[in-house]
């Protein structure tokens, strides 16, 4: 890794400590909250299903599109630096912003089901598949933004990938793999959550090399 | 002076929807500065966006420091300076943040340069960017490529938009890194005023086409408006070269590009008086010629 590429990826974290931070500390509040009974668990997982998915679209957002719409995307492209260079960059960069508070959100939500009495141990498995639907939806969002050339196929992404949580929760939560154990007693690591999880995997792999084969092709890049 | 080509451009073509740039061929030696002149929408910034590399040309070829452009575009752009209108710096960070990011990159960053610059350009390290105007964000964006001491400077409308004094700190900036004769300067502009007063080689583009491109003295030599006073019932002798008249009663005036001493001769007693052309005339009669040439 050369010099150019750590100081851009240091770049990405300063710009986005703070809300690396914050987003991490609303995830792990709304954890909290989440552990309590009733409505106390639907607020809270609300808050952190929200907290989860802003925070993606906001990164990306930001970091993407913003950088783009007032031109600080000429200023990197001044730089010894290819298009394909800026979005290998921008790629791992953003993932490994996300990655922070995803590992400690995701481990939190574990941790929460495991120990949390009133929430049985067989919903692990959704929890789990819930965040690798969460850094898979995360690279789509980050791919597209780097492959769209306007705002507004932008905002279509952010709504198509904010519909997708909902179809997910829906979807997979009836999986008849993943329905019939969530309430159990035990976690159940089956062939439908090990499925889930291959899909998810997929995407996210697709989507972060997606931006490479494209901007490899791309001509034109301001 | 080394004369190894900084900017070669050759038979170029960059076609957008509504726009074409068209066989487009262009040289820069070291140690030169170019103006690039045009009226809005001429070409002038995908020109210099092929050069940087941000565009590939449809056809033709691009190198830059020896390099083809855009996929040699990394490399090349190690000892290129560029600095548009359009570029902006990352808003969350300061100025010292700039300056400490463009040092780790560049190793021929001259830090007490970059001082000095900071000091004359009155700029504050640890200024947050968004709190820049317009005039101190450019100084900072050409601090920032100057500092770097690049062999090619690429500036594209960098003066637009700034009060006359600080027009008049970055021409002056300018012409101070051309004493090092290995470097060369690229500069677009739709003002003539600051072409005029720093570049010693000239290129006019207008609707996509390449104008004439030439040295400064060439262009400031060549062109004359000749006020010729006619003598009821005379004609006008034939001239070559003429490329634009106005006839106002017996008072002809004359437009050359290619003046003699020979014409007046020719001329005869009927020359009244003999006007040098500002390079604006010059740009605006040029651009005016070759359109009526071309139909347009």
């Amino acid at each position: 890794m050369n010099t150019l590429t750590r100081r851009l990826i240091a770049k990405e974290f300063f710009q986005h400590r703070w809300m690396i931070a914050s987003s991490t500390l609303a995830g792990v509040a709304s954890l909290l909250v989440s552990a309590g009974p009733g409505i106390r668990y639907a607020i809270g997982s609300l808050l952190f299903i929200t907290a989860f998915v802003s925070f993606g679209v906001v990164l990306a957002m930001i970091s993407i599109a913003t950088e783009r719409k007032e031109r600080m995307l000429q200023f990197v492209l001044s730089l010894p630096v290819s298009y394909a260079d800026y979005v290998r960059i921008k790629v791992w960069s953003l993932l490994a912003c996300y990655a922070g508070p995803w590992l400690v959100m995701s481990g939190g939500a574990v941790a929460l089901v495991l120990a949390t009495s009133h929430l049985p141990d067989g919903l692990t498995p959704f929890v789990v598949l819930l965040s690798g639907f969460m850094i898979a939806n995360f690279s789509l969002v980050l791919s597209g933004a780097l492959l769209a050339r306007t705002e507004g196929v932008i905002v279509l992404l952010i709504i198509v990938t904010n519909m997708f949580v909902s179809l997910f929760l829906f979807l997979v939560s009836s999986l008849p793999g993943i329905a019939a154990f969530k309430d159990g007693a035990v976690p159940h690591w089956n062939a439908t959550f090990w499925a889930v999880l291959a899909v998810e995997l997929a995407v996210l792999v697709a989507s972060c090399l997606a931006p490479y084969f494209i901007a490899a092709r791309r001509r034109d890049f301001v | 002076m080394n004369h190894a080509k900084h900017i070669e451009l050759a038979g170029v073509r960059k076609k957008f929807r509504f726009f074409t740039l068209e066989n487009l061929d262009l040289d820069l030696e070291a140690g030169q500065i170019m103006g690039l002149v045009g009226p809005n929408g001429a070409g002038k910034s995908t020109t210099i966006r092929l050069i940087t590399g941000l565009l590939a040309a449809d056809a033709g070829t691009v190198r830059v420091l020896g390099h083809g452009m855009p996929e040699a575009q990394a490399l090349a752009k190690r000892d290129i300076g560029f600095v548009s209108d359009e570029m902006k710096l990352f808003s969350h960070a300061t100025v010292g943040w700039h300056m400490d990011f463009v040092a780790s990159i560049y190793a021929g960053w001259d830090p007490q340069y970059a001082a000095t610059l900071v000091k004359r350009f009155n700029l504050k390290p640890e200024q947050p960017v968004k709190g820049l105007s317009h005039g101190e964000h450019v100084k900072a964006l050409l601090m920032l490529a100057l500092a770097r001491r690049p062999r090619l400077l690429i500036l594209d409308e960098p003066t637009s938009g700034l009060d006359p004094v600080a027009r008049h700190e970055l021409l002056t900036e300018f012409t101070d890194v051309l004493r090092d004769d290995s470097r060369s300067i690229l500069f677009s502009s739709h003002n003539t005023l600051d072409v005029e007063r720093i570049s010693d080689r000239i290129t006019f583009i207008d609707r996509g086409r390449l104008v004439e491109s030439r040295d400064k003295e060439d262009f400031l030599e060549r062109w004359r408006r000749i006020q010729l006073q006619m003598p009821a019932g005379s004609a006008l002798p034939e001239l070559p070269d003429i490329i634009g008249r106005a006839v106002d009663g017996q008072f002809v005036t004359l437009t050359t590009n290619r003046f003699s001493a020979d014409m007046l001769t020719h001329l005869g007693t009927a020359v009244r008086e003999v006007h040098r052309m500002s390079l604006e005339e010059i740009f605006v009669a040029n651009v005016m010629h070759h359109r009526e040439a071309r139909g347009e």
